[in-house]
C-alpha cells in the first residue's frame, strides 16, 4: 500500500482521538472573587488554571462588586454549576444570594473553600457551617472549639480565647490524617509543602467535618505548637464542601499554590465536592516526606516531556525528571505496550548526542530491569564510551547478555 | 573434624593450662592475665573487627562490656580515622598496643587466623565480605540486613552451612526479654490461629538533593569503600547516610527489616520460610541522591495463609513494631519494653513445661561468645536473617516494578517474571566478584 494511504487512514483513526482529547469538560465551576484582604488577582486565575487542568473542569471566575459597592448587583445563578469555588473575603453578599448559596449547597452542589476564604462572613451562620473552621474577624469561643490533633487524637478544645493566627511563612510538612477519604487515598502519609502560612487556632462549628490532613505548627516559626487542620472535608445538606486552608499566593502563584501537594489535594477536592468520588489518579510527583515540589507552570510534566527534559539533566540540579520516568514504569507494569514504549524512549536517549553521560546512566540503570532485545545493541555499543562504560556492562550483565 | 573445632579444642585446651600460668605464644598479649581466678586469655574469643565505623565500634564496645570474652586483636576499615579509632578501643582494653591494623579487608583475611570476627559494613559489601570471611572458616558477628541482594543473601547462607561456623546476626532484639516473651506467646497460639503480621518500620527522612562533587577527606579510601558498587563521585556521602542510597542499601526498609520482620517471623514460626506472593506500593523522595522509598506499603502472603503487610509506621495503628493479630486477640511489641496486647491477661499466661521454648539469650554478643566456645547454635542464625531481609528485598522488588510478585519459597526463585527476577542480585564493579562457596 502506498505510505501516503496509510497516512490517511491513520490520521482517519486519530480524529476520534483527538476530539476525545478535547472533550468539553463535564463539570462547570464558578470561581468567586473581588473582594480578599490577600491578592486575589493572583490567585483566582491559578485557581482557574488548576481546576482545568483536571480535564474535569470548565471555569467562570465572577468578581464581585468592589468593597462598598451594591451587592444587590451580585446574584451569581448557583444553579448552572456543579462547583463553586471561594477566593473571597469581603462585604457581605445581599441575603437573596445569600439564600441561594445556601439552597444551592443543601442541593447537593459542591464547594471549595480556599484559604482566606475561611475567614469570610463571619456572621452568616450557615456559611460557617459550611467551612468547619474559620479565624479572625472576632471569631472567639461563641463560634466553637479549637480543633487539632494531639498524637493520633482529634481534640476539640473549647478553651476561650480569639481564632485564627499564622506564624511565619515556611515550608512544612503535611501529615494526611484520614487515608479512606477519596480526597485523600493513596497520598503519602507525609508529605513537604510549599512555603505558606500555616493558619492556626482556628475555631468553628466543626459539624459533619473530616479533618483530612494537619501539619505541626512549629513554635520556632511563631506556632502553636499544635497539630493544625490543613485539609478539611465536610457535608451540609445533599452538598459537599472542601476547604483548604493551605495556598497563600505569590506572583504566579507563588510555593504555596505551584506546590504540587497543594494543587493535586485541590483538584482531587474539587472533583469530590463537585461529584462525590474522585477519579484522578495520583501524579508521580507529588511531594514526599523527602522534598517539597513545585509546578512552577502549575501544570503537569507529562512522560513526554520528561524524556525530553531529562536529555539535559543535571544531576546537581535535579532528577526529578528521572524519578518522574520510574513512576511511569511502575505504573506500567504488567502492560507490554506501554513498557515497550518506554523501552524505545530511553533508547533514543541512550542515542542521542545531546543527552549528556548522567542521563544515560540513568536510562541504562532502568533498562537493566525492564528492557528486552531491542535495547541490547544500543547499550553495546555505549561500552565503548569510557564514562558509560561501567554502567553499560551492569546492564548488559542483569538482562543476561 | 574440621580445623576449626580443633582449633577451638585446642583453645579449651589451653585454658587448662593457663590456669597454671603457662603462657600460650602467638596470640596472647603480654600481660597474661590468667591469674588471680580471672579467665584466661587464651580462653577469651579471640576476634578481629571489619568496619569500623559507629555500628561496628558500638559491636566492639558491647564485646568488651562482656567479662573476660574476646580479646580484639586486629581491626579492619577504609577510613582510617575510624580504624586508629578501633585500635585505641582494643588497645585499652588489652592495655598494649599490638591490635593491628588493616585498611583492605583481603590482607586482613589472609593475615589473621582469629576465632572469630565481628563484621558491620554498608550493605553492598555484604556479599564478598561475609562469604570470604565464612570461607576462611571464622565465625562470624554479623550486621543485619544479611545482604543488599538475595542473591547476595542465598550465596552467604550456603557458605556458612558449608563451613559450619557459629553465625550470630546483630538482630540483637532476640535477645530481649519481652520479644521474646512476645514471640513465645504467640507461637503458642496464645491468640489463636495467627491470620496477620503486621511491621511498622520508621519513616524515611528528608532529602538532601544532590550536594556538589567533593574532594574525598585523605583519612578515606573511597575507592575502596565503593567496592562492589557502581562508581559514584564523592558528594560528602558516605558513613552512617548510604543507607539512603540505593546502590547501598534500601533505606529504613531494609535498615530494620532484620529486626522487627525478623520478630514477626520468629512468633509466627516463619523464620525458616518465605512468602508466596508480595505486592505494594512506595513512595520515593521526588529528587537528589537519597532514592530509597521514604514510605512503603507492601503485603506478603505466606503459604499458610498468613499474611504480612510491612509499612512505615506513620501509615499504622500501632507505629512501629511487629503486631500479630490471631482469631482470639493481638500482641504488639516494640523497642522500649512494649509488650501489649487485645486482652492484658493474655500477657499473664504461662508457657507450660511440655509448650514451644523459644531460644533464650538475655546478652546478645555474650551468647554470640558462648556458642563460639560451645559450638551450639547462636539466638540469631544465618537462615532467619536471610529471610528476614528477603521479605524486605522482594517487597522492594515490588515497589519498583509495580508487579504482584511470585516467589517460591523452597526454591527460592521468582515464579514467572524474568524482569522481577533480574533484580535478584546487582552486577558488581569490576574487578569485584561475588564469592564462590
Amino acid at each position: 500500500m502506498n505510505k501516503k494511504y496509510i497516512f490517511i487512514i491513520l490520521a482517519a483513526l486519530l480524529i476520534p482521538l483527538i476530539n476525545g482529547c478535547n472533550k468539553k469538560p463535564a463539570n462547570k465551576a464558578l470561581i468567586i472573587t473581588g473582594q480578599n484582604n490577600h491578592d486575589w488577582k493572583l490567585s483566582s486565575p491559578v485557581l482557574g488554571q488548576i481546576l482545568e487542568e483536571t480535564g474535569l473542569f470548565s471555569v467562570d471566575i465572577m468578581t464581585t462588586p468592589q468593597q462598598g459597592g451594591d451587592m444587590i448587583k451580585f446574584n451569581p445563578d448557583f444553579s448552572r454549576y456543579k462547583l463553586v469555588v471561594l477566593d473571597y473575603v469581603g462585604d457581605p453578599w445581599s441575603e437573596k444570594t445569600n439564600s441561594e448559596f445556601v439552597d444551592y449547597v443543601k442541593n447537593g452542589g459542591g464547594v471549595v473553600v480556599y484559604h482566606a476564604s475561611c475567614m469570610a462572613f463571619p456572621d452568616w451562620k450557615e456559611y460557617n457551617e459550611m467551612t468547619g473552621l474559620g479565624g479572625w474577624m472576632n471569631r472567639n469561643e461563641k463560634d466553637g472549639p479549637y480543633v487539632y490533633y494531639v498524637g493520633n487524637q482529634l481534640i476539640f478544645d473549647t478553651t476561650r480565647g480569639p481564632a485564627g493566627s499564622h506564624g511565619d511563612a515556611h515550608e512544612f510538612e503535611v501529615r494526611t490524617r484520614n487515608t479512606g477519604h477519596p480526597v485523600t487515598k493513596g497520598l503519602p502519609v507525609r508529605w513537604m509543602h510549599g512555603t505558606d502560612e500555616l493558619y492556626q487556632q482556628l475555631r468553628g462549628p466543626a459539624k459533619n467535618m473530616q479533618v483530612l490532613a494537619t501539619a505541626f505548627a512549629d513554635t520556632s516559626f511563631k506556632g502553636t505548637g499544635r497539630n493544625e487542620p490543613v485539609l478539611l472535608a465536610l457535608e451540609y445538606g445533599k452538598g459537599r464542601i472542601f476547604n483548604t486552608l493551605l495556598g497563600h499566593a505569590g506572583e504566579g502563584g507563588g510555593p504555596a499554590m505551584q506546590c504540587t501537594g497543594f494543587i493535586v489535594t485541590l483538584q482531587r477536592g474539587a472533583e469530590w465536592a463537585a461529584t462525590g468520588a474522585v477519579t484522578q489518579i495520583i501524579p508521580a510527583d507529588f511531594p514526599t516526606a523527602a522534598a517539597v515540589v513545585l509546578r512552577p507552570g502549575i501544570r503537569e510534566i507529562t512522560t513526554c516531556e520528561a524524556f525530553e527534559m531529562i536529555t539535559d539533566y543535571d544531576i546537581q540540579k535535579s532528577t526529578r525528571y528521572y524519578t518522574q520516568i520510574q513512576a511511569a514504569i511502575s505504573d506500567a507494569a504488567g502492560d507490554e505496550k506501554k513498557l515497550s514504549g518506554l523501552e524505545k524512549k530511553m533508547v533514543k536517549v541512550l542515542k542521542n548526542n545531546k543527552a549528556t553521560a548522567e542521563a544515560k546512566k540513568l536510562m541504562l540503570r532502568e533498562l537493566s530491569w525492564m528492557g528486552s532485545d531491542y535495547c541490547i545493541k544500543p547499550i553495546k555499543e555505549l561500552v565503548n564510551v569510557p564514562e558509560l562504560k561501567d554502567e553499560a556492562e551492569f546492564a548488559l550483565e542483569r538482562l543476561g547478555k | 573434624m574440621s580445623e576449626k573445632t580443633s582449633r577451638r579444642e585446642f583453645i579449651r585446651r589451653s585454658a587448662v593450662i593457663a590456669a597454671g600460668a603457662f603462657v600460650i605464644p602467638e596470640i596472647i598479649p603480654s600481660p597474661a592475665m590468667g591469674m588471680g581466678g580471672r579467665t584466661a586469655p587464651s580462653d577469651r574469643v579471640v576476634i578481629g573487627a571489619i568496619g569500623t565505623g559507629s555500628q561496628g565500634m558500638a559491636n566492639m564496645r558491647d564485646f568488651l562490656r562482656l567479662k573476660d570474652a574476646v580479646q580484639f586483636v586486629a581491626v579492619c576499615d577504609v577510613d582510617s580515622a575510624r580504624l586508629n579509632r578501633a585500635k585505641m578501643m582494643a588497645d585499652n582494653a588489652n592495655k598494649n598496643q599490638d591490635c593491628r591494623t588493616y585498611a583492605d579487608f583481603r590482607e586482613f583475611l589472609e593475615k589473621e587466623t582469629p576465632d572469630a570476627v565481628s563484621i558491620a559494613l554498608p550493605d553492598h559489601w555484604h556479599g564478598i565480605i561475609y562469604t570470604e570471611a565464612v570461607n576462611k572458616k571464622l565465625h562470624v558477628y554479623g550486621e543485619k540486613p544479611i545482604s543488599r541482594t538475595i542473591k547476595d543473601g542465598q550465596t552467604i547462607v550456603e557458605a556458612v552451612k558449608k563451613n559450619n561456623i557459629i553465625w550470630q546476626t546483630g538482630s540483637w532484639q532476640r535477645s530481649q526479654a519481652h520479644f521474646h516473651r512476645g514471640a513465645e506467646l504467640v507461637i503458642n497460639g496464645r491468640i489463636g490461629k495467627i491470620s496477620k503480621i503486621v511491621v511498622g518500620l520508621p519513616d524515611g527522612g528528608r532529602s538532601i538533593g544532590t550536594p556538589p562533587v567533593k574532594e574525598v577527606p585523605p583519612e578515606l579510601n573511597w575507592e575502596m569503600w565503593l567496592g562492589p558498587a557502581p562508581k559514584a563521585p564523592y558528594r560528602g556521602v558516605s558513613h552512617w547516610d548510604w543507607r539512603w542510597i540505593l546502590d547501598y542499601s534500601g533505606g529504613q526498609l531494609t535498615d530494620w527489616a532484620g529486626h522487627h520482620i525478623d520478630i514477626g517471623n520468629w512468633g509466627a514460626g516463619l523464620e525458616y520460610t518465605g512468602p508466596v506472593e508480595i505486592s505494594g506500593k512506595g513512595v520515593y523522595p521526588p529528587e537528589g541522591i537519597y532514592n530509597a522509598p521514604v514510605e512503603y506499603d507492601f503485603t506478603c502472603r505466606y503459604a499458610n495463609g498468613i499474611e504480612m503487610r510491612v509499612a512505615n509506621a506513620s501509615r499504622l495503628e500501632h507505629g512501629m513494631g511487629t503486631t500479630w493479630y490471631g482469631d482470639l486477640g493481638w500482641i504488639h511489641t516494640d523497642r522500649g519494653n512494649v509488650l501489649t496486647a487485645s486482652n492484658p491477661e493474655i500477657l499473664k499466661e504461662v508457657i507450660g513445661e511440655n509448650e514451644i521454648h523459644l531460644y533464650k539469650s538475655q546478652n546478645h554478643w555474650q551468647n554470640f561468645v558462648d556458642c563460639v566456645r560451645s559450638g551450639n547454635q547462636a539466638i540469631a542464625p544465618i537462615e532467619p536473617a536471610y529471610r528476614a531481609i528477603s521479605v524486605a528485598l522482594l517487597g522492594e522488588m515490588a515497589m519498583a516494578t509495580g508487579e504482584t510478585i511470585r516467589w517460591d519459597p523452597d526454591k527460592e526463585e521468582i515464579i514467572d517474571n524474568p524482569r522481577a527476577a533480574r533484580l535478584l542480585s546487582r552486577p558488581y564493579r569490576k574487578p569485584w566478584t561475588l564469592p564462590t562457596v
